[in-house]
């Protein structure tokens, strides 16, 4: 039942060095003494701030109740007291409260052995609610609340469940040691999304650089005499995007017949919904080529990232640039004391002389751009385009369908920063009204 | 477009060649020479300004009745702008051919040409929209003079490097053709084809374009200062 | 109201848009490589023509800079570093013959650089080769004063014409049916080498006398380069040098110059014979393939990616064209060897090819997902 798919157009080869990160087994980062939890975490509404300064919280309690149909729960990850409620720019620009805990009182679940708890007779609402209530979203990246992801209109049937474990992104391996380390709570997780969807196809989608999972998940379905197809497709940056793992995969469905899911966020529901735990740590990549032992972490969330450097043998030399997530679409934070939030994919860290910002040059049309972009777009003419303000026309040739993945900016010579033009002509376009 | 005369409107910012890209085939095509250039220059000047007298004291009185210029009375003063501009054409080329032939070899097949000149023709029409008749033909002298001023410009350029030499009239002993010293044995001919015209023509516009960016910002400048 | 977040004990971070990583290359480097590439043919030439090859690629080459560094001057950005101007001016340098006078290149780089390349934004704005368009400025100002050719180390000085170019008066004289271009320059008198005489020799007794086939003399001479001609286009085999290195680092891509060379071929093979009386299928699509700035002119100004089509169908289709014209210039033209001339014309076509190419539609992988 497996298979290798062809490979989506255009993509970039961008160096990938987490055969480091790769190799070893994910560590647990030390609890910190400060964290720092955002109550937008996703995408949506901000959380209701549900806690005052002062009050005590306890580990994985409720401290952001979701407000709205799509929002999400946001708990806090340590044990301790409430310090303060901090008003606090994002990384991404967005602005919102953030819960400030100091680490005291004692851990009440961690350290002790988890204890599974039933599912099989609990009816799809009550998963549901379970996967709610824990504050699970989508956590490769794109941080889509779960449980109205895996909310099926009644009488609607989905064609095809993808679980998404293509791990694309240069540099970063979380999904990668996640799915070695933990397949039984995977397979779980799965079967417990093919309950709620009841899918006509099941797929787990692996990347060409996880040929040695492919053996351990056909033996941990067929234990599980679980129904699904495992598909391997090459791990050329972006096939874990979402829309080109469907498009590899499925068969072209509309939009709502066809669910995919981070494998991340299957471990998550695991979580949640087996355990019984709220979403309040994940796996971090930490890595660069400052960082003297790069690996993965599973990190609590509110750690601010400065923390992490030590856990991972420290910093061989000056900083020049810090990124949280991958290197080709992440974004550059002002100071290490930014916290890890659910879509800290990972931290890449740059020396100065990498960090440093490249001669640009002018466009020389050597279509670069156009060989890398997988949506058939031609950026060198939509930058010229937005430049020149005519966002119409930029927008008639298919400007909605740019992602920001950022191939045609690193596969340009001239070194001009394209994806971020295309990307902020997106969202100029979409604050002017229509027409 | 209102004709504003002689100041500065039709001869340099509004020049006809350069400006409102009309008359570029004589343009391009007599300004080989200098000579040629003078009496093309003078050629289009006294049919313009002649035929923009004409239009402007026959086709005004019909403006002046309703402010509004009817689509009948636009066909019957193109027709007779043209009719107007030929005849003109005709007897001052039979007239040239007399007398000086050597004009008429030089302007070759541009000279009847005139005749159809959009130049002529547009300099015609815009004198019927004159407030006066003085006016109209002011307007027509400044186009005619810019054009005149473009055409030898371009052709001194064009010559000087093109072949080599500057063509003027015969006086007395003076065959005419001035050489240049050094460009006569191996002058730049591309100058002298059609391409090189082009080239000329483009680059004085853009001088002059570029003069009244200029002087529109500092027009601007001072009033938003002031 | 919003705070940022503290420093932490580092210096000030930097801050820039993703991608935070990019190809080790750059727009600049591949210029460079360009003008590399160009240097064993380069030196080639000096070496067949001594002094004065050396005199004009400095005029070229130093005119072209000035007049890049009066632009740079008049427009306040430093642009020089990028290569361009320096590769401009190499590559008329090349085109031109040891023998032109001074004011040939000097003027040519000039219009090149001023009114080709910078009168219409500088690099990356230009809709015509700067070098090739400079070339064909001075083909119709010195089309005479060009054609002055020196004698290349080591032939005598009463093969004094290219071969191209001798090729030409020969048929001018009599008609010539059925009859190789090589065969027709021996019947001419023109003369090559002593080596090429002893290499061809030789091949022919030890090597091709098994065949039956024999090597007319000349072949030698003009496959390696020893004859004269333009400066960077008589030793074909440096120049392929430099393309293939070219193409191995991804400088150049290969689907113009095959497109264009190919086609050429075909249609020399096919019909060149016609324009002289030879007949069809006599065209002597060799011999055109290694006389004057047709492989030069292929591989490093039909590939600038500032005057070819963006996309890699729209190439097929440039090269394509470009051969048919080069074809009808060279065969049925009167400037020159007419390649520069086909190269300016069909850069002319390049945004038509742009428009009439279009990428191909998202296929279904991208049909319906949100």
């Amino acid at each position: 039942m497996t298979y290798s798919q062809s490979p989506s157009k255009g993509g970039v080869n961008p160096p990938d060095d987490s055969f480091v990160s790769r190799s070893l087994r994910i560590a647990n980062a030390a609890v910190p003494s400060l964290a720092v939890i955002p109550l937008l975490q996703h995408v949506g509404a901000a959380a209701r701030c549900v806690v005052q300064p002062g009050d005590h919280v306890r580990e994985g309690m409720l401290i952001g109740a979701a407000d709205g149909p799509i929002s999400a729960n946001v708990h806090s990850s340590i044990p301790g007291r409430v310090v303060e409620i901090r008003t606090l720019r994002l990384p991404d620009g967005a602005i919102c409260p953030s819960v400030v805990v100091e680490l005291g009182g004692e851990f009440e679940a961690s350290g002790k052995p988890p204890k599974e708890l039933p599912w099989e007779n609990l009816s799809r609402q009550d998963v549901l609610q379970k996967i709610q209530a824990a504050g699970v979203v989508g956590l490769g990246g794109e941080l889509f609340p779960t449980h109205v992801k895996l909310a099926v209109a009644p009488g609607a049937t989905v064609s095809l469940f993808v679980a998404n474990g293509v791990d694309s992104d240069p540099a970063l391996s979380a999904d990668f040691v996640l799915l070695r380390e933990k397949p039984l709570q995977i397979v779980q997780a799965l079967r417990i999304c093919k309950f709620l969807l009841a899918p006509t196809r099941t797929v787990l989608a692996l990347g060409s650089n996880a040929e040695e999972l492919v053996s351990i998940y056909e033996r941990a379905l067929r234990e599980a005499s679980l129904d699904c197809q495992i598909v391997v497709l090459p791990s050329r940056y972006p096939q874990g995007h979402e829309q080109l793992v469907l498009g590899s995969v499925g068969d072209g469905g509309t939009q709502t017949s066809s669910v995919i899911l981070n494998v991340g966020t299957l471990y998550a529901i695991y979580e949640a919904v087996v355990l019984g735990k709220p979403l309040i740590e994940r796996i971090v990549t930490v890595t660069g080529a400052p960082i003297k032992g790069p690996r993965n972490l599973k990190v609590r969330i509110g750690t601010r990232i400065g923390e992490l450097f030590e856990e991972c043998g420290g910093l061989s030399g000056p900083v020049g640039k810090v990124v949280i997530g991958n290197a080709m679409r992440g974004l550059a934070v002002e100071s290490t004391e930014t916290a890890v939030t659910k879509g800290t994919t990972g931290v890449v860290v740059f020396g100065p002389r990498e960090a440093r910002t490249r001669t640009e040059w002018p466009c020389i049309r050597c279509g670069s751009c156009i060989e890398a972009c997988p949506w058939d777009l031609v950026p060198t003419r939509l930058y010229k385009l937005i430049k020149q303000g005519d966002l119409v026309t930029a927008e008639k040739e298919g400007l909605s369908r740019c992602t920001g993945c950022g191939c045609c900016a690193y596969a340009c010579p001239s070194h001009i920063p394209l994806a971020a033009v295309l990307q902020d002509g997106m969202s100029t376009r979409r604050q002017v009204p229509r027409g | 477009m209102k004709p504003q005369g002689i100041t500065g409107g039709s001869f340099l910012f509004e020049n006809p060649a350069t400006a409102l890209v009309m008359g570029l085939c004589p343009a391009i095509a007599v300004t080989t020479r200098v000579m040629d250039a003078l009496w093309m220059s003078a050629f289009v000047l006294v049919v313009l300004v002649l035929s923009a007298l004409f239009m402007a004291l026959i086709a005004r009185a019909r403006v002046s009745e309703s402010g509004e210029v009817q689509a009948a009375t636009l066909g019957r003063q193109r027709l007779g702008a043209l009719l107007i501009t030929a005849t003109l054409t005709g007897s001052i080329e039979v007239l040239l051919t007399a007398y000086i032939p050597e004009a008429i070899a030089g302007m070759g097949i541009y000279a009847p040409l005139i005749a159809v000149n959009c130049l002529v023709l547009s300099g015609a029409e815009r004198a019927t929209r004159a407030e006066t008749v003085a006016n109209g033909v002011a307007d027509a002298v400044a186009s005619g003079f810019g054009f005149a001023c473009c055409l030898v410009l371009i052709a001194l350029v064009r010559e000087v490097l093109g072949a080599g030499t500057i063509t003027l009239f015969p006086v007395g002993s003076f065959g005419g053709t001035i050489a240049v010293p050094g460009l006569s044995c191996d002058p730049i001919r591309a100058l002298g084809l059609a391409g090189g015209g082009l080239l000329c023509l483009g680059y004085l516009a853009a001088a002059l374009r570029s003069l009244q960016t200029r002087r529109a910002n500092a027009m601007a400048g001072k009033a938003g200062v002031q | 109201m919003a705070e940022r977040p503290e420093q932490g004990g580092h210096a000030a971070l930097i801050v820039a848009p993703a991608p935070h990583v990019g190809i080790p290359g750059s727009t600049a480097g591949m210029t460079w490589s360009v003008v590399g590439a160009l240097a064993p043919a380069a030196a080639w030439g000096i070496f067949m023509f001594g002094a004065a090859a050396v005199f004009v690629l400095v005029v070229s080459v130093g005119t072209a800079v000035l007049a890049e560094l009066l632009c740079c001057l008049v427009s306040g950005r430093m642009t020089l570093s990028d290569g361009s101007a320096v590769l401009t001016g190499l590559v008329i340098g090349l085109l031109l013959s040891a023998g032109c006078p001074l004011y040939v290149p000097a003027a040519a780089a000039a219009f090149a650089i001023l009114v080709v390349k910078q009168s219409f934004g500088g690099l990356g704005r230009n809709w015509m080769n700067p070098a090739l368009a400079g070339v064909v400025f001075a083909q119709l100002s010195w089309g005479a004063s060009m054609a002055r050719w020196l004698p290349a180390r080591g032939v005598a000085e009463s093969g004094g014409l290219p071969p191209l170019d001798a090729l030409r008066a020969a048929f001018s004289t009599t008609g010539w049916s059925g009859r190789t271009p090589l065969a027709v320059l021996a019947s001419s008198g023109y003369t090559f080498s002593g080596l090429d005489a002893t290499v061809v020799q030789w091949v022919n007794a030890h090597v091709l006398s098994i065949v039956g086939v024999s090597l007319r003399p000349g072949f030698f001479d003009l496959l390696v380069g020893h004859v004269t001609g333009a400066i960077g286009t008589i030793c074909v085999p440096l120049l392929v040098l430099g393309a293939v290195a070219l193409l191995r680092r991804g400088v150049m891509r290969w689907q113009v110059p095959v497109a264009f060379l190919s086609s050429f071929v075909v249609l020399a093979f096919l019909f060149g014979g016609l324009s002289t009386g030879q007949g069809w299928f006599a065209g002597g699509a060799g011999f055109q393939l290694f006389s004057g700035s047709l492989v030069l002119t292929a591989f490093f100004a039909a590939t600038d990616p500032v005057t070819s089509p963006l996309g890699l169908r729209g190439r097929w289709v440039y090269g394509i064209g470009l051969g048919v014209l080069a074809f009808v210039m060279r065969f049925y033209g009167s400037l020159g060897d007419g390649i520069p001339v086909a190269l300016v014309m069909g850069n002319c076509f390049v945004p038509l090819i742009d428009r009439a190419t279009p990428r191909r539609q998202p296929e279904n992988a991208r049909k319906g997902v949100a």
